[in-house]
């Protein structure tokens, strides 16, 4: 996928047999058509790799479908990219999925086309700056057609693909197939990163790219895991969950109006395992926000550092359900006890909270990143967070 | 001399009416699926979409040969086109008239028989030398699947051998001509038999709903997930040839090969097969895929012994 070829243009290669061959009779007529037999069955014949990672990918499973038909000019979509030659990119590539993308890209045999279909993967469109979406995939693979739309109808699929097999008969015809862009527009819609067809694109972020596609991402950070769960006591006969009372018990203050009451650090795991036993056996889930300093509960409040907020809500399984809901706040870099002994179904949920927020959770046997790509820097649900920020080498 | 003429003529006609019947009949499967789905199918490369076939071989030999690091280059190399000359070499002993056959043997079932069980090796040769988990999974479940229904597969096709009394596919036809097709008589063994058959053949080709080998929604492409271009191309239509000659197999074993009134026996023995071979894509396109148990428990549990007994009936028939 070299996107310059290092060649001069002004002066074409020429074998020295070129001038007399050229002479023969009849043999530049037969060697034309045999090159419009060849781009006659490339042109014809294009199965289709289907990048789909969102809307536009109902587009195009409704484009091989009936009224539409993909399969009348012979377009098959194939589940393995060795046997495709288009890869339709249709949908929003994230920095995490970006190295899979150009991977999968690689895995195709030449010659192979790629069609970006629809706003998406064409920029970015309004995910645009979003912390984890590449603008535009033509920053990562070259783009043969941009089929434009949110999402593209079938029919502007299938315009694509016959704008495409006019590029391809034209290339083999020697026709110089280049965009003509227009430079405001191109000013305008210019991505944090260069794009592959851009003159400022360098050949170390083209190598870049390609080693993060190629970084071995399934590597095992830590032990595999082996945890004795708390028993869980049996549920009491007469079943009346008291969370209050809980709370009375373990010198907690509840009397607080503006929110769930805040448990110090110090109780919370005890508070849980309590009310494990009391019957709240479900976890529901944890959210963790992040209070910069000066910023509190009744708003600007300078006495405030700068901390995190961890809600907690377990719930009783059955008819008649009680909710338990809880807050404990941590300074930055504070260890929270984890609650993963208690209740296996934490493990994701403080992962996420860790990856997005960078809450640590202390005791958890397995705190990597859960959302954004392994080597991603930054926790981008913070306030301080950069909303625009790059993820090198993909936005 | 004339004998290795004639020999060589007729080898070479049967298969490259073979080679030019299997690619159209992937455009007939397409126009067909493509029917059953309210949609078109190929229209635009050629009347009717005709020349599809031939404008994917053309783009699939312009196409990169990739073989991968870490795969076992020779074997690689070796399994598409040992899989097409398997399939190929099936349709030798079979029968398309009294004189069209590529080799009159007296072990000609024997020899299909074997023939269509080696097709498994070169699919686990392939899932074994890409060196990829999905194309290894495919081809163990291929060896597993191929080797259960060849059970089923060999027992059903000995019911028309032991009624036919011989082993070659002309004379099995011959005796069918003087008595009657044997899915309707002598005894009623016969259609049970080529139920059967029928069975265990979609088996042996991986087609739905048997074709857990290359499960597109668990395993990729399954053993064909590496290969590209050419070699791809091989496999699908090593693939179609099996099916093809599986179902001029099926013809001729028991629905009386080159038999039928009006047309000389080509035309009808063309003619049966064509039906079979329409009926696996009819049930392709309208079955789902069995689990890899399932497929073991019917073929174990209900298959093989139905077979063993199909058999033992048919030898207590001819003896008494």
């Amino acid at each position: 996928m070299s996107s310059k070829p290092n060649l001069d243009t002004t002066a074409p290669f020429e074998h020295p047999l070129y001038k007399t061959l050229e002479k023969l009779p009849g043999l530049s007529l037969g060697t034309a058509s045999i090159d419009d037999l060849l781009a006659w069955g490339l042109t014809n014949s294009l199965w289709v790799f289907p990048m789909a990672t969102s809307c536009c990918g109902i587009e195009l499973m409704a484009s091989a479908a009936s009224r539409v038909d993909l399969d009348r000019m012979g377009t098959i979509v194939r589940a393995t990219p060795r046997q495709a030659d288009v890869m339709v990119v249709a949908g929003t590539i994230t920095v995490k999925m970006a190295p899979r993308v150009l991977k999968l890209w690689e895995q195709m045999p030449e010659p192979k086309w790629c069609i970006a279909m629809g706003s998406c993967a064409i920029s970015g469109d309004f995910y645009r700056n979003l912390y984890s979406v590449i603008p535009g995939i033509d920053t990562v693979i070259p783009v043969d057609v941009y089929v434009p739309g949110c999402p593209p109808n079938p029919e502007a699929l299938m315009h694509g693909l016959l704008r495409l097999q006019e590029k391809v008969h034209a290339a083999r015809r020697g026709v110089k197939v280049v965009r003509d862009p227009n430079p405001e527009l191109m000013a305008i819609t210019k991505p944090s990163i260069p794009r592959l067809c851009d003159a400022e694109r360098t050949e170390e972020l083209t190598r870049a790219q390609a080693d993060d596609a190629m970084r071995v991402t399934e590597e095992q950070t830590s032990e595999p895991l082996e945890v004795a769960y708390a028993p869980s006591t049996p549920l009491p006969p007469v079943f009346a969950p008291d969370f209050a009372g809980l709370l009375r018990e373990l010198g907690v203050d509840a009397s607080s109006t503006e929110g769930p009451p805040i448990v110090p650090l110090a109780r919370h795991y005890e508070l849980a395992r309590r009310l494990k036993d009391l019957g709240y056996r479900q976890y529901v889930s944890v959210v963790a926000s992040h209070w910069p300093a000066g910023l509190g509960r009744k708003g600007k409040d300078d006495t405030e550092p700068e901390h995190y907020e961890i809600a907690y809500i377990l719930r009783t399984v059955g008819r008649g359900s009680r909710v338990a809901t809880w807050v404990v706040r941590a300074a930055i870099g504070e260890p929270v006890p984890t609650l993963f002994p208690l209740f296996a179904g934490a493990d994701w949920q403080e992962r996420e909270q860790y990856d997005l927020v960078g809450v640590r959770f202390a005791g958890h046997p397995d705190l990597r990143r859960l959302m954004m790509a392994e080597n991603y820097v930054g926790h981008p649900l913070r306030r301080d967070f950069p909303s625009d920020a790059p993820a090198a080498p993909w936005r | 001399m004339s004998v290795v003429v004639t020999a060589l003529v007729t080898s070479l006609s049967i298969l490259t009416a073979i080679l030019t019947v299997t690619a159209w009949a992937i455009w007939f499967e397409r126009k067909f699926v493509a029917r059953m789905q309210s949609r078109l199918g190929p229209t635009m490369v050629g009347p009717s979409g005709l020349l599809q076939p031939l404008a994917d071989l053309v783009k699939l030999l312009q196409k990169e040969d990739i073989v991968p690091e870490a795969a076992d280059r020779r074997l690689f190399d070796l399994a598409p086109k040992l899989a097409a000359l398997c399939a190929l070499g099936a349709a030798a002993v079979v029968p398309f008239s009294a004189s069209i056959v590529g080799a009159k043997i007296d072990l000609g079932v024997l020899y299909l028989l074997a023939i269509g069980a080696v097709t498994v090796l070169p699919v686990f040769m392939a899932g074994w030398a890409s060196n990829n988990k999905f194309a290894l999974l495919g081809g163990m479940r291929a060896l597993a699947q191929s080797l259960s229904y060849e059970v089923p597969l060999v027992l059903s096709a000995m019911v028309p051998v032991i009624l036919g009394g011989s082993m070659d596919v002309s004379k099995i036809v011959e005796s069918q001509i003087a008595t009657q097709w044997f899915i309707i008589g002598p005894v009623w063994l016969g259609l049970p038999a080529f139920c059967l058959f029928m069975l265990a053949m979609l088996a042996e080709s991986n087609r739905i709903p048997f074709d857990i080998p290359e499960a597109e929604s668990e395993l990729v492409s399954g053993v064909t997930t590496e290969y590209t271009g050419m070699k791809f191309a091989l496999f699908y239509l090593g693939e179609y040839v099996h099916t093809f000659v599986a179902s001029a197999a099926a013809s001729a074993l028991f629905l009386g090969g080159w038999d039928g009134p009006f047309a000389p026996g080509m035309h009808w023995m063309v003619l049966k097969t064509f039906a079979l071979f329409g009926f696996v894509y009819w049930v392709r396109w309208s079955l789902l895929r069995f689990r890899s148990d399932q497929l073991m428990r019917i073929c174990w549990y209900w298959l093989v012994p139905v077979s063993v007994a199909l058999l033992l009936g048919a030898g207590a028939w001819v003896v008494l």
